[in-house]
């Protein structure tokens, strides 16, 4: 997907990051990276990735660094009671669906990180987990253990690239989320790790109807619509409202593509200031296209307490 | 004409009949000379500069209508006057129109000496359509005007120019006036040029306003109709039916996408300029939502383009709506239904519901092809 550098790696394209795979859009043979800014998003986008493998029988292998396995459980597990979905992560570890375990036993067992050697463990994970009947197998890892400046991490880069070369073989039964937290990963490091992998995962769309797009957000907190809001669609942006209202704090609408929407729509959208547990909440309106703009100054619904309109540019 | 400037009856002193401030008072002021509608003007400033009032002037800038300069004494109102020489500051940025047609007639023969602090508006931008010049009277009066104190507006629509449903649109906007801003600290002074104003609207003057006044003095109205028959009369006229050759579609839930992909193209098919196209569809949809969720469930639209409008009709045959002031009070987070019919209003040039139990409700809409 890249051209190659002097060093034998893939370089960023020019230009920027092209548009994220939803997590439960992924294939075999699919190797992403979740570049994330918080948890809450990491999570969200792991639950959802364990929840289809276990719908599918696949077997997760999940590679800590820096929690321990139990903490896994319970990020895991916090994050499916968040988003409503029914899963024992515990007895799925326990029945052997489930894998944690830390990425210093998994990778650094001979004392050195060799990608070659790590690349064909990897193999043999897999290929023990097929063998064992599950349909496919599902990796996540956390990639903070490069910056650990263990002993062969300078390589990491390489491993990386090899990984995806790996995944991509015909026939793979595979597929894997690189996890890096963008805060600890410098945006030339990044560019240069994300070539290396088929391109970005996200969370899933709450809901796509072919109308009306709507996705979470998480930094800020919110969502973002696009497509149309009208009476067809109006009880899915009501239920995803009503989820996003759900947590404390403010929250941001990001209304970019919103290319119709009608004032029930607006109703609903500015009836969120008062949801949830009564604290002081903050509504923005962010990217308001103009024609909400002016049906928001027509309804006189643009000063309201504890909304604020942030129009889009001309 | 009805209770005109025949003075009628005694009259209450000036401006304090009312001690109440929260309260609206619409009068108006017929006269028959440029002398005569600047010396009321005068007075009228006067007095409300003295009170403290925010003082607003919604006068036509330039001195255009035909009829206008053949009046005799109407070169006076259009000449600059020395001793009205109190074009205020404000009114510059007031009043947007190049050099030379800037110049307020009306707000120059308010002859108030310099810095007297009243805003000009144009009359020709302001009183574009009767329900924009409601909501920017409500916009202003609660953004601005009424947080200063209380206000006194001196304003004087065109008259010519408009059609026959122009013209039952703006009177009931003046009976209107009386409802929307009842409880607001306003006195709105309605001039009416008794040389230049069509005869059926000066009949209808004394209806639409509860005073009249003049230089002197302000007196009741003995014909003034309660605003709720003035709206049910000006919609006792039936509708024609649509046109032969307008097209037509049924709409119901989950058709609104493919309503508004149609209604797109024939907006722009029909050469409505591309900034209000996407007005009018919303328009459209909202009343078609409205059918969808409250009325009959399906409804039937018509769409036409006449010299100067597109219109579109949307009927609901099943279901009939109380259109008693409907979209036409500021909206109400509580009160969907009427703020869709109040935002809908505003996006269209004119709004037209009839509704009844026989026929069910129809919605017409226009949507001017020109310019404003």
């Amino acid at each position: 997907m890249s051209m190659l550098g002097d060093d034998g790696l893939p370089q960023p394209a020019a230009g920027a990051e092209t548009g994220a795979v939803a997590v439960g859009a992924m294939r075999f043979g699919d190797h992403l990276a979740l570049a994330f800014d918080g948890d809450e998003e990491r999570y969200a986008v792991l639950a959802a990735y364990v929840r289809d493998g276990l719908e599918s029988n696949h077997k997760i292998i999940y590679l800590a660094d820096q929690e321990d396995a139990d903490a896994v459980l319970t990020r895991l597990g916090t994050a499916f009671a968040a988003t409503g979905i029914d899963v024992d992560v515990r007895a799925a570890a326990r029945d052997g669906l489930l894998a944690p375990r830390p990425v210093i036993e998994a990778f650094m067992a001979s004392g050195r990180f060799d990608p070659d050697a790590t690349v064909d463990l990897l193999g043999t994970e897999i290929d023990l987990a097929l063998v064992q009947g599950f349909k496919g197998v599902r990796i996540t890892g956390e990639t903070s253990f490069s910056l650990r400046g263990w002993p062969g991490t300078e390589r990491f880069r390489e491993f990386e690239h090899k990984c995806q070369g790996a995944f991509q073989a015909p026939g793979t039964r595979a597929m894997a989320i690189c996890q890096y937290d963008r805060r600890w990963f410098g945006d030339d490091q990044l560019r240069l790790l994300l070539a290396c992998h088929d391109g970005l995962v996200r969370v899933d769309d709450l809901h796509d109807d072919g109308v009306l797009r709507i996705a979470p957000t998480f930094t800020p907190p919110g969502l973002a619509l696009s497509g149309a809001v009208d009476e067809s669609t109006l009880p899915a942006l009501r239920d995803a409202l009503a989820v996003a209202a759900r947590r404390d704090g403010h929250l941001c609408l990001d209304l970019s593509g919103l290319a119709f929407c009608d004032t029930e729509g607006l109703r609903a959208m500015l009836d969120t200031r008062h949801a949830g547990d009564g604290m002081d909440r903050q509504l923005v309106l962010r990217a308001v296209p103009g024609y909400l703009a002016l049906m928001l100054r027509i309804a006189g619904w643009d000063r309201l307490p504890g909304v604020f309109v942030e129009e889009a540019a001309a | 004409m009805t209770g005109g400037p025949s003075r009628p009856s005694p009259a209450p002193r000036n401006g304090e009949h009312r001690t109440s401030h929260a309260h609206l008072d619409h009068r108006a002021l017929l006269y028959a000379s440029a002398e005569e509608f600047r010396e009321a003007a005068t007075a009228y400033f006067t007095e409300g500069a003295e009170a403290g009032d925010v003082l607003v002037a919604i006068l036509p800038t330039r001195p255009p209508t035909a009829q206008h300069a053949a009046a005799p004494d109407a070169e006076a109102a259009a000449a600059p006057d020395a001793e009205a020489g109190a074009a205020p500051d404000a009114e510059a940025a007031a009043a947007p129109g190049a050099e030379g047609v800037g110049v307020p007639v009306g707000a120059e023969a308010v002859g108030l000496p310099g810095g007297s602090g009243i805003e000009v508006v144009d009359a020709a931008a302001w009183f574009s359509s009767p329900m924009r010049a409601l909501a920017a009277f409500h916009e202003r009066g609660r953004t601005d005007w009424w947080r200063r104190g209380r206000l006194r507006v001196l304003a004087e629509p065109p008259w010519g120019g408009r059609s026959p449903l122009e013209i039952v649109e703006w009177k009931r906007h003046e009976s209107l006036m009386n409802v929307v801003f009842e409880s607001t600290p306003t006195i709105l002074t309605c001039a009416y040029d008794l040389r230049t104003v069509p005869a059926d609207v000066l009949e209808d003057v004394g209806r639409t306003h509860p005073a009249f006044a003049d230089a002197a003095a302000a007196w009741s109205s003995p014909s003034y109709t309660d605003p709720a028959d003035f709206y049910a009369e000006c919609n006792a006229r039936p509708l024609d039916p649509p046109p032969r050759s307008a097209e037509h579609r049924r709409f119901t839930s989950g058709q609104l996408p493919d309503l508004r992909f149609f209604l797109t193209g024939r907006a722009e098919r029909f050469g409505v300029p591309a900034d209000r196209r996407l007005p009018f569809v919303l328009a459209a949809n909202e009343v078609a939502t409205a059918v969808i969720r409250n009325g009959g469930g399906r409804g039937d639209l018509w769409i036409w383009a006449t010299a100067d409008e597109l219109v579109c009709e949307l009927a609901d045959p099943a279901s009939r709506v109380e259109d008693r002031f409907l979209g036409h009070l500021p909206p109400r987070l509580d009160r969907p239904a009427e703020a869709a019919m109040w935002a809908v209003r505003c996006l269209c040039h004119i709004v037209e519901i009839r509704s009844d139990d026989r026929s069910g409700t129809r919605v017409r809409l226009h949507t001017r092809l020109d310019a404003p």
